[in-house]
């Protein structure tokens, strides 16, 4: 199998048929249309969005329903086109469509998850994109914290 | 925070090259169309802020620290 240069955990050998598609990139990061989903046991439930193009590029994420377990998606109609699936309703999280939240991190402050602009990736034709919400629902840079801090802050 | 009350079909200026027309107004949604100089970037608000958000969430991290942050989750 082929070898792809990661940031975190250098070369991993994967299948190139593994990675997901992102034909419109990410917002900033337009040129990056491929990206290999890393998930590492021992650093569980994050994954790794690494691009493949770019070793230097790998992204963190949770599953949002880690996160939220209640979230509820707002994905618009162009969206849900690029992505194939039926424009009449919302997937269902964990059955039609995985369901990511970025996580940004900086010095001091508990990790931030997006919220506002979930990653979806259909995995029936392994297409991806990042569906940013026009409603305020949800924070874009919504705190990670572990339940028991939650709870002790209560 | 300026707060003006406009009809569909009117308009505003920002500065002198900047204007704003009202299109249409429905109970959901407005529609507006914005003129403006090329060099004035126009982005969705949401756009932006993922944009941001995006790139702070492709920096490095030091994984040992997250993972004691976050471990709980598990």
């Amino acid at each position: 199998m082929p070898l792809l240069a990661t940031k975190y955990f250098g070369a991993v050998s994967f299948d190139p048929a593994d990675a997901y598609r992102f034909p419109q990139g990410l917002p900033a990061f337009e040129l990056e249309k491929s990206f290999v989903l890393l998930d590492v046991a021992s650093k569980r439930p994050l994954v790794f969005l690494q691009s493949a193009g770019s070793p230097d590029l790998c992204f963190l994420a949770l599953p949002i329903s880690v996160i939220d377990p209640e979230y509820e998606l707002s994905i618009s109609f162009e969206d849900l086109s690029l992505l194939e699936l039926d424009t009449n309703r919302q997937p269902i999280i964990g059955t039609e469509v995985l369901v990511l939240a970025l996580i940004a991190i900086q010095e001091g402050r508990a990790p931030q998850a997006n919220l506002m602009a979930p990653l979806v990736i259909n995995p029936q034709n392994r297409i991806g994109l990042q569906a940013i919400r026009s409603d305020s629902r949800y924070s874009f840079e919504h705190p990670v914290t572990s339940r028991s801090k939650q709870e002790e802050l209560c | 925070m300026l707060v003006l009350r406009r009809r569909a079909g009117e308009s505003l200026l920002i500065g002198s090259d900047v204007e704003i027309q009202f299109l249409e107004v429905s109970s959901q949604a407005v529609k507006i169309g914005i003129q403006a100089p090329k060099t004035v970037t126009i982005l969705r608000k949401e756009l932006f802020l993922t944009k941001l958000q995006n790139q702070a969430a492709a920096q490095g991290v030091n994984l040992t620290k997250l993972m004691d942050s976050i471990e709980e989750f598990n």
